[in-house]
């Protein structure tokens, strides 16, 4: 076959794809007669309501110097990982705000970090394109710094995201700037599976984001800057269970729903979506006009019942969405004491009693219900 | 010229407007009601969302509108192009080359003047209503075809700028919902951008015409730039502490009785309390943590975060006290008390020590607290120390300790430093009656009121005379007598003083002082321009050990691979050559057979045909290629496949294949040099040189991010004529080398550069002819796509004050492709018509008499296209230096124009404008 009659052939394959593409859409939009807010508005629901003191900044931990990009609690511990581009992850004690450890990273740019599920390590993905894993328990060198126990090296492009699978401590999983998603073994240091990718279909465009699936850990879902998120097998790394289309930028985020059975997604063009993994549909658009620009959302958080969709947005605010109508019910960026600038991150802790906020202004902030409680 | 009737329409066109005494002004009040509802209709006619594809399926509907556009730009364009950009561009490289000829400052004066005369005419004339108007369609309707495109990239630098301008414009344009709104919007837009043309005129030819008589940079520049140093900064931060915060003590407000917390006014002064180390206030166990949050500086309140701290509580700087071992966790303890002692604000401010009667500048406390037997406990007061023989102590009184000498810190040593009476002097002092009788127990004769001269080793001779007279360590009981008297004795680290004030550079830093000290430059450019190359230059230059083992193991193997992808294109090659030659053997055979009617066996061996064994390895390997495994075997089966590839390598089809290698498209230039080496490469025992490290594609580290500390080390004569460098040498750099795809799409994370210094943008001058696939798959000219990646950089909002330096690399390469192929290839230098002297054939010596080369020429062209590019943009000027990244000295230089570009911004202030004219930030840029 020469040359022209190959690319004859696939200039009309591309066109089929996307002929069939835009048919999946339509019978897609066809089969969709309501979304969540329309059908809990029929029922009669109404939205949640915020008091004065449900939801208060009771703690603000100071010590980076830069801004912070990410942030991970442990799963049992009040414990909080955060990396900053000061070139530090620092470990924090959210109870009483004092910093546990202080690493200093041998690569400053640092774009995510997370903590093992036993809380025994950190680790840590950036423009090094490497991801460290750091052992809190191995002994400090003459500076008191925390040396690297790991490199997990073999990614081309940065690494946007990284997390550890549920209950497995030696697994973990990174998505990356060269367009793919690996599951490490951390034990080794080698990859056990590569999603996507030159010579697999994947993701079209660098990887931004991934969440594993709380109750079926062998799922996760990554948003990329080819406006799609994805939903993998980590058993089956040629192609990608499903794709979700609707977003018209950049998935700069995305979260499991606590149910496992949904995630949400944040993407550059202002709207956070809900899909449904089981039927594909996207389920949900959050969006509310800000006035003339819109502006991208950088992270998201499910509050720990699904109700509540905690979202971070490039100006400075963060919504929370009601997401069963679709409203938001409180700004966390124009409360009292919150972050001066952008909320760059954010995390619920593991019994979702608090929530985690790193911003540009270098710190982190811990908003709970600042009430009191009647029994 | 377009033919008439194309003109009527323009003239057609230009009717309305009637008002033509003032064309500036007129023109938009009145195209702004027709023109609007014209283009308008012509959008909304078509689909809404795409009326960029739309115009060239219905012709009829719209053609009298294009027609219109379309016929009438051309002229507009032309008439730019001859009164504008022609004898501007041309006039710039006449000055260019005349700049070597006689750089008499009269040649440039006249053509300073002749050049303003062109601007202002260019400027009456893009300033008419109608230049205007064809150039605000042109960003509607380039699109159209290439037709259309070509000519108006011809228009310059200046409109082709506020073309992409409207781009953007025409995009909000056909989002939004309101038409009339939109395009009022846009029109006013353009006229901004129009403006922004005509501004961009004066000082880009004010920047040609003036280099022509002495590229003063600075003057124009320190207009502009405003940006402050880092350090400079932190200077000044220190004195605005002082004049605001310092005298204010933070007094505590408390309105319990005393003694008790100053937060919830229970217990008594008995309680157990943590103290403030700023405003002294005291917090009970339970409301310390409340009070002092997660004291990122230590033990402050959180309001007293940021301020300095009581002097008089530096000595409990980290230590810890009971109740915060308490209330906290062993970890958390030691995090609060290395914050305590390393934190910037909690450091010892620079100003509070005086020593010989100066105040310390911040490197000068650097310098001190860093050296190495630096003086124990240093708190705030006057000091004196004596340079030669490294006694130390307070002012007025006998030397406390012995510190390490020659450390650049303070004035000169007073006479009266110490206070004494003796009359005998050392190095200067008199030293006090303790120092005498230490002398005297000593054993040194001190009759007659010497002047001694005492080294750091402890030998001293009396003033003006050459001979040593002793050591005063030399007998063991001296020691044993400055201990009795409460002397100083030197420690024994000092020994080795001098070696290790030598590369006092190559010491790390502690973190705290990191801030103000190691400044970041960013290297930044499209694959192939030669950032990683740059890099590893500096790494070889300033790098003592340039690479590890580790390092150099990898590279190795890299390299290794690489030799065998580059194999790969050759068999490949090797396989398409055999095939298309057999054809035609089998196309002479068929007609040979034709005339001759013999059945002549068919012998398909040709100059391209190899072994089957040869055959097997070659077809294995490319399918491995193709599977892209060829990383995951190659590197670790080297061995077994080496005496194959000498093999290959020797084979008589290979050597015939890469004696058409410029046929091979995938083949890297530097294909050949490795390929050429391939033999000795694919050894086990191979080890690759410097040069093959900066010939190798790759070996950084999988092109993610790479960053390599450095400080420039002190050529001989630069320390004649610069004792400020002394200092300069504790500057540390920083070079961060990231590849443009690192970047994320949209550079997406280049707002974590926020903090550096410099921004260098790589561009390989060689790119001209060169085409790559871009983002959206079309092939486009890599020069181009470069600029486009440098549009995307400059304009990024992180780099809104930024400076940067244009590396234009591979010159060499350049100088040698440009004989070949001319400029012009590339659509943006299509304007290049250089004047080329009668007698070329000197111009490649270097006396100062010859003409530039072509090359030196066209260089200087581009780096001019990018200049006015870039104050297009922002107003500003860039620095460019051409760069021979092979090159040691060219790189060095280029990096060390950085380095004294930020040294610039830093002094900037402190030079008058006049003192400015004296110096030229551009002599080192163009000494290629």
């Amino acid at each position: 076959m020469s040359v022209t009659e190959l690319k004859e052939c696939h200039s009309a394959t591309t066109d089929t794809v996307n002929n069939l593409r835009d048919r999946l859409k339509q019978k897609r939009l066809s089969l969709l007669d309501t979304d969540i807010s329309g059908y809990a508005r029929s029922q009669g629901r109404t939205p949640v309501s915020f008091g004065p003191t449900d939801l208060v900044c009771c703690r603000t931990l100071q010590g980076h110097t830069g801004k912070v990009y990410s942030l991970d609690w442990t799963s049992e511990r009040n414990q909080i990982v955060s990396a900053s581009q000061d070139g530090r992850l620092i470990v924090w004690n959210a109870l009483t705000r004092q910093k546990i450890h202080a690493i200093k990273l041998p690569c400053a740019w640092v774009m995510s970090c997370a903590f093992s599920p036993t809380g025994q390590s950190v680790a840590c993905g950036g423009l090094d394109s490497v991801c460290s894993i750091f052992n809190l328990s191995s002994p400090t060198d003459k500076d008191g710094n925390v040396p690297v126990t790991r490199m997990l090296s073999g990614h081309k492009g940065y690494v946007s995201s990284c997390q550890y699978v549920p209950d497995e401590a030696a697994h973990l999983i990174t998505g990356s700037g060269d367009q793919t998603c690996v599951l490490w073994d951390v034990t080794t240091g080698l990859k056990t599976s590569v999603f996507g990718g030159e010579f697999q279909s994947g993701h079209a465009a660098d990887v931004l984001s991934i969440s594993i699936n709380g109750s079926n850990s062998r799922m996760f879902a990554s948003g990329s800057c080819d406006a799609t998120a994805r939903l993998w097998d980590t058993r089956v790394a040629s192609r990608a269970v499903r794709t979700f289309h609707g977003h018209e930028g950049d998935v700069n985020a995305i979260k499991f729903f606590p149910d496992g059975n949904r995630f949400g997604t944040g993407s550059e063009d202002g709207t956070c979506r809900l899909f449904d993994i089981r039927t594909g549909h996207q389920l949900q658009v959050y969006y509310q006009q800000h006035g003339d620009d819109i502006p991208p959302v950088t992270s998201i958080a499910f509050s720990i019942s699904g109700r509540l969709l905690f979202a971070g947005y490039a100006n400075g605010d963060c919504y929370v969405w009601d997401t069963l109508l679709a409203k938001v019910v409180l700004n966390i960026g124009s409360l009292q004491d919150s972050h001066e600038g952008r909320i760059s991150c954010l995390g619920l802790s593991a019994d979702g009693s608090a929530l985690c906020t790193g911003g540009w202004d270098t710190n982190l902030k811990i908003w709970a219900f600042g009430g009191h409680r009647r029994t | 010229m377009s033919p008439t009737p194309e003109y009527s329409f323009a003239v057609e066109y230009d009717g309305p407007p009637l008002g033509y005494n003032l064309p500036r002004a007129v023109p938009i009040s009145v195209d702004n009601i027709p023109v609007a509802s014209v283009v308008s209709q012509v959008s909304s006619s078509d689909t809404l969302s795409l009326p960029v594809v739309q115009p060239l399926l219905p012709p009829q509907q719209q053609h009298h509108n294009h027609n219109l556009h379309r016929h009438h730009h051309p002229v507009n364009v032309k008439e730019v192009r001859t009164l504008d950009s022609e004898p501007r561009v041309s006039k710039e490289l006449q000055l260019a080359s005349e700049i070597t000829v006689s750089p008499t400052s009269v040649i440039a004066f006249e053509h300073r003047t002749s050049q303003s005369n062109v601007c202002e005419l260019s400027g009456e004339l893009s300033s008419s209503g109608a230049f205007e108007f064809s150039n605000g369609n042109d960003g509607e309707f380039s699109d159209l075809g290439g037709s259309s495109r070509v000519p108006e990239e011809s228009v310059g630098g200046g409109t082709g700028s506020s073309r992409t301008a409207e781009f953007s414009d025409s995009r909000v344009l056909k989002e939004d919902g309101n038409e009339s709104l939109d395009f009022n919007e846009s029109n006013r837009q353009d006229w901004a951008s129009n403006e922004s043309v005509l501004s961009l005129e004066y000082p880009s030819t004010r920047v040609s015409s003036l280099k022509g008589e002495e590229f003063d940079a600075r003057r124009t520049v320190a207009v502009t730039f405003n940006v402050d140093d880092s350090d400079d900064a932190s200077e000044e931060e220190f004195d605005v502490e002082e004049n605001v915060t310092r005298p204010v003590r933070r007094e505590p407000l408390t309105k319990g009785k005393k003694g008790s917390c100053y937060r919830c006014f229970k217990g008594n002064r008995f309680t157990d309390k943590e103290v403030c180390l700023v405003c002294d206030a005291k917090y009970c166990s339970n409301c310390v943590l409340r009070a002092m949050g997660s004291m990122p500086e230590g033990r402050k309140c959180v309001t007293c975060i940021g301020f300095p701290i009581d002097e008089s509580k530096r000595g409990n700087l980290g230590k810890s006290s009971r109740m915060l071992k308490r209330l906290l966790n062993d970890l958390e303890v030691r995090q609060i008390m290395k914050a305590e002692r390393f934190c910037e604000a909690n450091q010892l401010p620079p100003e509070y020590i005086c020593v010989n009667g100066n105040p310390l500048s911040y490197e000068e406390l650097v310098t001190l607290q860093n050296c190495p037997n630096p003086p124990k406990k240093l708190k705030p007061g006057n000091y004196w120390y004596d340079k030669v023989s490294g006694f130390w102590g307070k002012e007025g009184e006998k030397p406390s300790s012995i510190i390490s000498p020659h450390l650049n810190v303070g004035g000169p040593i007073l006479p009266d430093a110490s206070d004494g009476n003796t009359q005998v002097f050392i190095n200067g002092r008199e030293i006090t009656k303790v120092e005498l009788r230490m002398l005297q127990l000593a054993g040194v004769q001190c009759a007659g009121n010497p002047h001694f001269w005492v080294h750091e080793d402890g030998s001293y001779q009396e003033e003006g005379q050459k001979n040593t007279r002793g050591y005063l360590w030399g007998k063991a009981g001296t020691k044993l007598v400055c201990a009795f008297l409460s002397l100083p004795v030197p420690s024994k680290s000092s020994n080795a003083v001098g070696e290790q004030y030598s590369n006092l550079a190559s010491r790390t830093i502690p973190n705290y002082l990191e801030h103000g000290i190691v400044q970041k430059l960013l290297l930044v450019g499209c694959s192939g321009s030669g950032t990683s190359t740059i890099f590893k230059q500096a790494k070889i230059l300033y790098k003592s050990i340039p690479f590890s083992e580790e390092e150099r193991e990898n590279i190795k193997l890299t390299i290794q691979s690489n030799v065998y992808a580059y194999l790969g294109i050759l068999l490949e090659g090797r396989e398409h050559f055999e095939d298309e030659s057999l054809a035609d053997l089998k196309k002479r055979k068929s007609s040979e057979l034709d005339t001759t009617g013999t059945s002549a066996k068919l012998d398909d061996k040709t100059v391209y045909s190899i072994g089957a064994r040869l055959k097997a390895f070659s077809d294995w390997l490319l399918k491995t290629m193709v599977s892209g495994k060829l990383d995951a075997i190659f590197p670790a089966a080297t061995r077994e496949y080496a005496p194959l590839i000498e093999e290959l390598w020797n084979d008589a089809a290979i050597k015939a294949t890469y004696g058409r290698r410029g046929e091979l498209e995938m083949l890297p230039s530097i294909g050949s040099y490795f390929l050429e080496r391939a033999v000795k490469i694919l050894r086990t025992d191979y080890e690759p040189s410097d040069l093959d490290i900066l010939y190798a594609e790759g070996v950084t580290s999988s092109n993610g991010l790479a960053s390599m500390e450095f400080s420039f080390p002190q050529s001989a004569h630069e320390e004649t004529v610069d004792t400020a460098d002394q200092q300069g040498s504790l500057f540390r750099y920083q070079l961060i080398r990231v590849h443009a795809r690192g970047l994320g799409e949209n550079c997406k994370w280049l707002e974590m550069f926020e903090d550096v210094e410099m921004v260098i943008f790589c561009v390989s001058l060689s790119d001209y002819d060169q085409f790559s696939v871009d983002g959206n798959g079309c092939l486009t000219n890599k020069m181009i796509l470069s600029r486009k990646f440098f549009e995307t950089i400059v304009t990024h909002p992180t780099f809104e004050q930024m400076d940067f330096l244009l590396i234009l690399n591979k010159f060499d390469q350049f100088e040698e492709k440009i004989e070949q192929v001319p400029l012009t290839t590339c659509d943006w230098f299509s304007d290049f018509h250089p004047i080329i002297s009668r007698n070329r054939t000197n111009s490649h010596s270097n006396s100062i008499n010859s003409n530039p080369s072509l090359g030196q020429l066209a260089s200087h062209y581009i780096a001019v296209k990018f200049k006015r590019l870039y104050s297009s943009l922002t107003g500003r000027k860039l620095y460019v230096s051409p760069v021979k990244g092979l090159v040691p000295d060219s790189v060095d230089g280029a990096l060390r124009y950085a380095k004294e570009i930020l040294k610039w911004n830093e002094e900037r202030p402190n030079f008058s404008l006049s003192e400015n004219s004296m110096y030229s930030t551009e002599a080192s840029s163009f000494s290629p």
